[in-house]
């Protein structure tokens, strides 16, 4: 009996872990320029970390051939030539981490020309670190039992 | 099997193989233009036949990355040349001669590099006599150096010129400001009882009469397409080739006195007074039309129209003076 009324609580606290929904922080949004180099075949930079709400100003500078920049998830892109930089700007809406790849066939490995943008803190993570710890503690607890 | 069905069979088989095979002949005729990076081979065929008269069909492809086809000096909309994908393009030519065809997608260092020709047959009803272009009717020496001794405090302001300019005998037309230099024109007003920086103003004023709306817009367009991957898109000289230029050290161009004189490969700044005050729009048309000047500068001459050299002169000296 015992048993299963721990079981239900590490079952439950695991769904609390999982599914609660976290207090939204108190950031108030702000406009972020980013000015991302472009070459063959990387962006530098090619991690963006941003708020949820906040306004993204990409500059791309490309420096050797022509190259773009899409956002997964965004839908949007822009492109631009040597000499030509281009300006992406959006309000970054949808938290999580998006790919952002090159959409000009800018070479051989342009498939790999890709970088990420994370939006807003990085949940699952902890959340997953959360339930890992719940589960570790649940065994012991068990074993506990059991002896 | 009868004789009717054979008939039919038959002629079903070479109506099918007519009806996808003719067109496919047809467009297999055209020969296909491969487009590479300039250090892979730039064009290939580079050198294409054609006549007067007859519409040219061209289809290209690029090999590696973005490249662009336009040919100069000819009224037309430059057509994007994607890798995997096959471009078909219709020329036609109303004047016999050798036309160069160029990329219009920076595709590295070695872009400008990227250019072919277009000999076009035939005889012209009505042959053009070549006109005199202003720089070497004046004879002007392009490589010789031409810093101006005197250079303004801040940006000379064509208004406050514009109220000054009213009582003085200075020449506003078209040939006087081609011809003469900032620094010539502020050195023609020292007779006059005006300031240095007065002085500065005329000159902008000048400047500024010779320039319409529409010809910065164009230069400022010719000007970001062709020139701002080396000179910079503030005209700094900062472009994003500069360091590799830079680091390319001599060029691979040759000049009369030798490999000597190859060092200077950075691309010149235009916010530089002192040497943008000190040349003429005519000395500044026939380094845009010729290029070299022991550096890595393009030949333009072959590509822009006359007009659009004068834009972009007259966008150029917009980074000097306050209109």
């Amino acid at each position: 009996m015992r048993f299963r009324i721990s079981l239900l609580l590490f079952v439950m606290a695991g769904l609390v872990v999982a599914f609660a929904p976290l207090p939204v922080p108190a950031i108030a949004p702000q406009e972020r320029t980013f000015q991302i180099d472009a070459h063959q075949f990387a962006y530098s930079p090619s991690e963006l970390k941003v708020n949820e709400g906040d306004t993204v100003i990409i500059q791309l500078v490309s420096s050797d051939v022509v190259h773009g920049i899409y956002v997964d998830g965004y839908d949007i892109s822009v492109e631009a030539d040597p000499g030509q930089s281009a300006i992406l700007t959006f309000v970054a809406d949808k938290p999580g981490s998006f790919r952002f790849r090159c959409n000009v066939t800018c070479g051989a490995m342009h498939p790999f020309m890709i970088g990420k943008l994370t939006v807003g803190p990085n949940n699952w993570l902890y959340r997953s670190i959360g339930l890992a710890a719940l589960a570790v503690l649940g065994v012991t607890v068990s074993r506990k039992q059991k002896v | 099997m009868n004789r009717s069905e054979l008939i039919s069979r038959f002629l079903i088989v070479t109506g099918i193989l007519l009806s996808v095979g003719a067109p496919l002949f047809l467009w297999a005729r055209t020969p296909l233009i491969h487009a590479r990076m300039a250090e892979d081979g730039g064009w290939n065929p580079d050198i294409i036949q054609a006549e007067v008269g007859k519409p040219l069909h061209l289809k290209i492809t690029s090999d590696d990355v973005v490249h662009g086809f336009a040919v100069g000096q000819m009224e037309m909309q430059s057509v994007d040349v994607l890798p995997g994908k096959v471009t078909d393009i219709t020329l036609n030519f109303d004047k016999p001669g050798i036309y160069t065809f160029f990329c219009t997608r920076w595709c590295g260092l070695n872009h400008w590099r990227m250019r072919g020709t277009i000999e076009v047959s035939g005889s012209s009803s009505d042959p053009e006599p070549a006109s005199s272009l202003l720089y070497v009717s004046l004879d002007l020496d392009l490589d010789a150096p031409h810093d101006a001794p005197v250079v303004p405090n801040g940006k000379p302001s064509a208004t406050n010129g514009q109220l000054l300019e009213t009582n003085l005998p200075i020449d506003l037309s078209a040939e006087y400001y081609r011809s003469h230099s900032p620094y010539q024109v502020f050195n023609e007003l020292s007779a006059t009882t005006l300031t240095e920086s007065q002085r500065w103003d005329v000159v902008a004023y000048l400047w500024q009469t010779n320039t319409t709306s529409t010809s910065l817009v164009n230069g400022n367009q010719l000007y970001a397409q062709n020139c701002a991957a080396c000179h910079g898109e503030n005209g700094a000289g900062d472009g994003v080739f500069a360091d590799d230029l830079a680091a390319a050290g001599e060029s691979s161009m040759q000049t009369m006195e030798g490999a000597m004189d190859m060092v200077m490969q950075s691309p010149v700044n235009f916010t530089d007074p002192r040497r943008m005050l000190g040349a003429s729009p005519a000395l500044l048309q026939g380094k845009i039309l010729r290029g070299g000047m022991g550096t890595g500068m393009p030949m333009w001459g072959s590509i822009f129209t006359e007009e659009q050299i004068w834009d972009l002169v007259a966008y150029i000296y917009s980074f000097q003076f306050e209109y």
